[in-house]
């Protein structure tokens, strides 16, 4: 298995994460996933127009995170700054098994040492 | 050592025969801008194309790693297949960013590949490669290509033709109101882009991939900020409808004074 894949394994056994995903912040490309996250495809292209929105509208800094929420998901989609063009880590919450909040900063923690 | 090379209609269909027989070795494809498709059991591995930054100028021109430390990492003998781990082993660099890097280099040579159409290609024997951990199944690369040229333009020829063009700065980029709001990232590209350089030309200035250049490219044309050589083009033959020249322009009416006659 490759390095990646043992990563993302990893984010999956955060409480609540259902599907996760590490896509390339610029083009969209997936270098990793687990379980199935099928959401995770339009979550770059929802970065990208909500930067571009923001932009326009005179914000100057770099998006963070975008949290997009349905009636059984959080659809969690966290930047991941390196050096060059930056990663998103992608998750999928269960409702019914987390709180946003935890689910935060559990992600924020793997984001951290993703690249470690 | 040239192998024997299964029948196909195409690049993709011989990647998925290779993958179908688990076979090793490397396709070189001939053409423009042509290349090395690197394979192993089945699975491609690596590519490599002038068409697109490969690891080491992804590594390098980002200044991920520094010259110095890529030549001492050369020097030590290290198989050059084992380059990259010699990085990592080093702490010059992460495992993880290697494999991202990896898998971002193959991908973009693949778009790159994709782009045109080849002259031919041969199975040889495996060559040197940096091995950087990924391995890929061809039918993956055939639909990560079609997403990237759906996200372009929906059609493989303007995309083709977009990778040619050469866009320069609009009178927008000059405005300082306009730049001041983009992304770090976007203002570095609209520097890049002077009416000289083709996208490949910045992806190799830049050390970023060329799929991503156009996609920051197209958001920059969209903005206003960069403009299409062929806005800019001087002295090519005019399209315009021809229509009759205004009174004023027009040539003048012949005067009241008659014209002279010649007398016998």
């Amino acid at each position: 298995m490759a390095l990646l894949d043992t990563v993302l394994s990893t984010v999956g056994k955060t409480s609540g994460v259902t599907a996760a995903a590490l896509l390339d912040g610029v083009t969209g490309l997936s270098y990793a996933e687990y379980g199935a996250p099928e959401p995770a495809q339009d979550a770059q292209e929802i970065a990208h127009l909500a930067v571009m929105h923001l932009n326009r509208a005179g914000f100057t800094g770099e998006l963070e995170s975008i949290v997009v929420t349905t009636a059984a998901h959080h659809h969690v989609t966290t930047r991941v700054d390196r050096q060059g063009d930056p990663l998103l880590l992608f998750a999928l919450v269960d409702r019914d098994r987390t709180n946003i909040t935890w689910a935060l900063r559990d992600l924020a923690e793997h984001t951290d040492r993703l690249l470690s | 050592m040239s192998q024997e090379t299964p029948a196909a209609r195409n690049i993709p269909a011989l990647l998925a025969a290779l993958h179908a027989e688990k076979r090793s070795g490397a396709v070189l494809v001939s053409g423009t801008p042509g290349g090395v498709i690197h394979v192993r059991d089945g699975m491609v591995v690596g590519m490599e194309t002038p068409g697109a930054p490969g690891v080491e100028v992804l590594l390098l021109k980002s200044h991920r790693i520094t010259e110095d430390d890529w030549t001492a990492a050369r020097a030590t003998g290290t198989d050059p297949a084992r380059l990259g781990l010699e990085l990592v082993a080093q702490g010059l660099l992460g495992a993880r960013e290697l494999e991202v890097i990896g898998q971002a280099a193959l991908f973009d040579a693949a778009f790159a590949l994709a782009l045109t159409s080849p002259d031919g290609w041969e199975m040889t024997a495996p060559r040197p490669l940096l091995d950087t951990g990924a391995a890929i199944p061809p039918d993956r690369l055939v639909t990560e290509n079609t997403r990237r040229i759906r996200l372009l333009s929906n059609e493989r020829g303007a995309t083709a033709r977009f990778a040619r063009d050469r866009p320069d700065p609009a009178p927008a980029a000059r405005d300082p109101q306009r730049t001041a709001r983009l992304s770090p990232r976007h203002r570095t590209l609209l520097t890049a882009a002077d009416g000289r350089r083709t996208p490949r030309d910045i992806a190799f200035t830049l050390g970023r991939g060329l799929f991503a250049v156009m996609l920051d490219l197209r958001d920059l044309l969209a903005l206003g900020l960069l403009q299409s050589p062929s806005v800019t083009l001087a002295g090519r033959p005019s399209t315009a409808p021809r229509t009759p020249l205004s009174a004023s322009t027009a040539t003048p009416q012949p005067s009241a004074t008659p014209l002279p006659r010649r007398k016998p």
